[in-house]
């Protein structure tokens, strides 16, 4: 009989100690998310003797993006805190180019600038120019409105007068890159 | 109405306390006739058991291999976002939760035989299982932890996404036959109805993000995932807000009206001499077909992404970047396009492996007339125990060493010492108790952790009453 209450008694003492203890579940409701996002945007490489068209020296050519959807997404509004787009020109072009890009929302309505420009190479030997737009408050506020982009590239006149021709040597390159800062509450 | 609610609190209650699927303290404890689930070749001394419905075993256990509730939520002031982040990386993809559920709905048993020895058993029930395993996702938690940016050139395996989950009802009947004086077979057949399954175990691929050839970044994306699932699609597709309706249509499920299957438990004693004795089994050798309310899911592809090119349509190959990007636009949509079929699957049963070597020592010495009585036997045993379960990843195992004593007739203990997943120093005790015909058990593992169970990676539980006419005859 004593065997049984002493086992009985054992029992309950570890029921009665069984408990959790110094936990606190509710610190899980201020966490978050911090991820930073690369992606690839443009890239392209054009040669010296392309902005010779019709016997004549282009002043500019011009492309457009349009349909961008991501930066309308409800998740990229609500959680996208800071953006960065990384720019590299490489140029062996013995002109001074400048690359601007126009960000439009949906109605057309002009957003965001930016511009930079890509230094000549006097020698044929690549100069290579890094440019970083950094979107925060105000214009990444902008930038969440963005369907639509417009990239320019102005070739500056040169100084001594010359033109590029059929056989001007060289190319200008340019790599481009987003990194996207995000603050998830979960 | 009562008896469902009842089974529902007690379900939630089990679940409360929060060892792992494997039944160490069950496994040959004989007084308990639950025992023979695990071994069908289990000769249980009895005459006839009944046990109580819903009520004569009730099993929970919760499991979680590499961390326990206290390493994120301890209180101790550091910040849960960086605990988090360090468990993540602490953590590797074949680190696992798990969850695992029994109750008996009906059971019982009788023996028989051939003239005045009944020397065989037969047993059937009906029980129902919830199991469920997550396989960590690491690499799905280190890219939305951490994003790609800072993790150039490291490849995001795909396949650690490793889930499965069901909940089924398990119809069996078994018995046992004598082969000689000292080996004793059985088997056990069942009837498997599949309430629900949901499962993601044959993923593959894989992403990343390295340095490109002519941009910057170049992003790699090669996927091949699949979920699969039966008996969901009716209950979320309904509409309704009657969960009653739900409960109907999910009882009909456990009485063959899911998809069923079939399977089989087989087993050994071998009673080497009258105090060594060796047994083993295999469980749930059995399969699900699964062809009714199924949808699966599948996202595959392949695509590269370098970004934007070529600009400057004047200059370029005459290709706008506006088309450029509506193609890549497209491509992505497809790559991300989940494709959901109606497609019959087979799913595999957790395959389990119980063996034992069992050593009874002491003889019980009678103390009125200082003669040994042979009815009582032994009441003493030592033993080691192994327990194996396959899993999608890799199988799991259980080592224990265990000392059982019947204190008195009416009262038997067994205390284990287990090494699994979960731990090295898992100590478990059960009690079961008999007062009259009622056999009252409980069992319990990880005791060392009960004060404070948050710290405990693992703990199961097991209760149940049975009535058992004829014992020790």
């Amino acid at each position: 009989m004593l065997k049984r209450k002493a086992i009985y008694t054992l029992l309950a003492i570890m029921t009665l100690m069984s408990c959790v203890k110094d936990v606190d579940f509710d610190q899980a409701e201020n966490f978050s998310l911090t991820p930073v996002l690369a992606s690839s945007i443009l890239f392209t490489e054009v040669e010296a003797s392309s902005f010779f068209e019709n016997d004549m020296e282009l002043e500019s050519v011009r492309d457009s993006v349009a349909n961008i959807e991501i930066f309308e997404d409800q998740f990229v509004k609500d959680n996208l805190i800071k953006a960065e787009l990384v720019f590299q020109a490489t140029n062996t072009i013995d002109r001074t180019f400048n690359l601007q890009v126009d960000f439009f929302n949906d109605a057309d309505e002009l957003q965001h600038t930016l511009s930079f420009d890509a230094i000549e190479s006097n020698s044929g030997n690549p100069v290579v120019t890094d440019y970083t737009e950094v979107f925060e408050d105000d214009s990444l506020d902008a930038l969440k409105l963005i369907t639509k982009m417009v990239i320019t590239l102005t070739l500056y006149p040169s100084s001594d007068g010359s033109t590029l021709n059929e056989n001007s040597s060289g190319n200008i390159s340019l790599k481009s890159k987003g990194i996207f800062y995000f603050n998830i509450d979960v | 109405m009562r008896y469902k609610r009842l089974a529902f609190v007690l379900i939630i209650i089990t679940f409360g306390f929060v060892g792992a699927q494997n039944k160490q303290l069950l496994f040959g404890f004989n007084d308990i006739p639950q025992s023979a689930l695990i071994n069908p070749s289990t000769t249980l001394k009895n005459d006839l058991f009944v046990g109580l419905p819903l009520l004569s075993h009730v099993h929970a256990t919760v499991g979680s291999s590499g961390a326990s509730a206290y390493d994120l939520f301890a209180d101790d002031g550091r910040d849960f976002s960086s605990k988090l982040q360090s468990l993540i990386f602490r953590l590797d993809s074949n680190d696992f939760f798990m969850f695992n559920q029994q109750f008996d709905i009906f059971s019982g048993g009788f023996s028989y035989g051939k003239g005045i020895e009944k020397d065989r058993y037969l047993s059937f029930g009906m029980y129902l299982e919830t199991d469920a395993i997550v396989y960590h996702p690491k690499d799905y938690a280190v890219l939305a932890y951490q994003g790609n940016a800072d993790n150039i050139d490291r490849i995001f395996d795909l396949s650690d996404l490793n889930a499965s989950g069901e909940v089924v009802s398990v119809l069996h009947i078994g018995t046992t036959k004598k082969i000689n004086n000292k080996l004793t077979i059985g088997a056990r057949g069942k009837i498997y109805s599949s309430v629900f399954n949901v499962n993601s175990t044959k993923n593959s691929g894989s992403f990343v993000t390295r340095e490109g050839q002519n941009n910057f970044l170049e992003h790699t994306f090669n996927l091949d995932l699949s979920v699969r699932t039966s008996g969901i699609k009716s209950l979320a597709e309904d509409n309704n807000t009657d969960f009653s309706k739900d409960i109907k249509t999910i009882r009909k499920r456990m009485l063959f009206g899911g998809n069923l299957g079939l399977g089989i438990d087989v087993g050994f004693t071998y009673q080497a001499t009258d105090q060594l004795m060796f047994e083993g089994s295999l469980q749930d050798f059995g399969f699900i077909r699964h062809k009714k309310d199924i949808e699966s899911y599948t996202l595959k592809g392949n695509y590269t992404f370098e970004g934007i090119n070529p600009l400057f349509p004047e200059v370029g190959n005459g290709q706008t970047a506006e088309e450029y990007w509506d193609e890549i636009a497209d491509n992505f949509e497809d790559l991300f396009e989940v494709d959901s079929a109606a497609n019959k699957y087979t799913t595999w049963r957790p395959l389990k492996l119980n063996g034992a070597l069992r050593y009874a020592f002491g003889k019980k010495q009678n103390k009125d007339c200082d003669c040994l009585n042979d009815d009582v036997g032994y009441i003493n045993e030592v033993g080691a125990q192994l327990y194996a379960v396959n899993r999608p990843k890799r199988p799991q195992f259980a080592l224990t060493a265990y000392y059982y004593r019947r204190v008195f007739n009416g009262f038997r203990v067994k205390a284990t010492y287990t090494v699994d997943s979960f731990s090295y120093k898992n100590i478990g005790l059960g009690v079961s108790t008999h007062f009259g015909p009622v056999n009252l058990y409980v069992l319990a593992d990880n005791l060392l952790e009960y004060q404070n169970l948050a710290k405990a990676q693992s703990a199961s539980l097991q209760l149940g009453l049975n009535f058992v006419f004829g014992r020790n005859k």
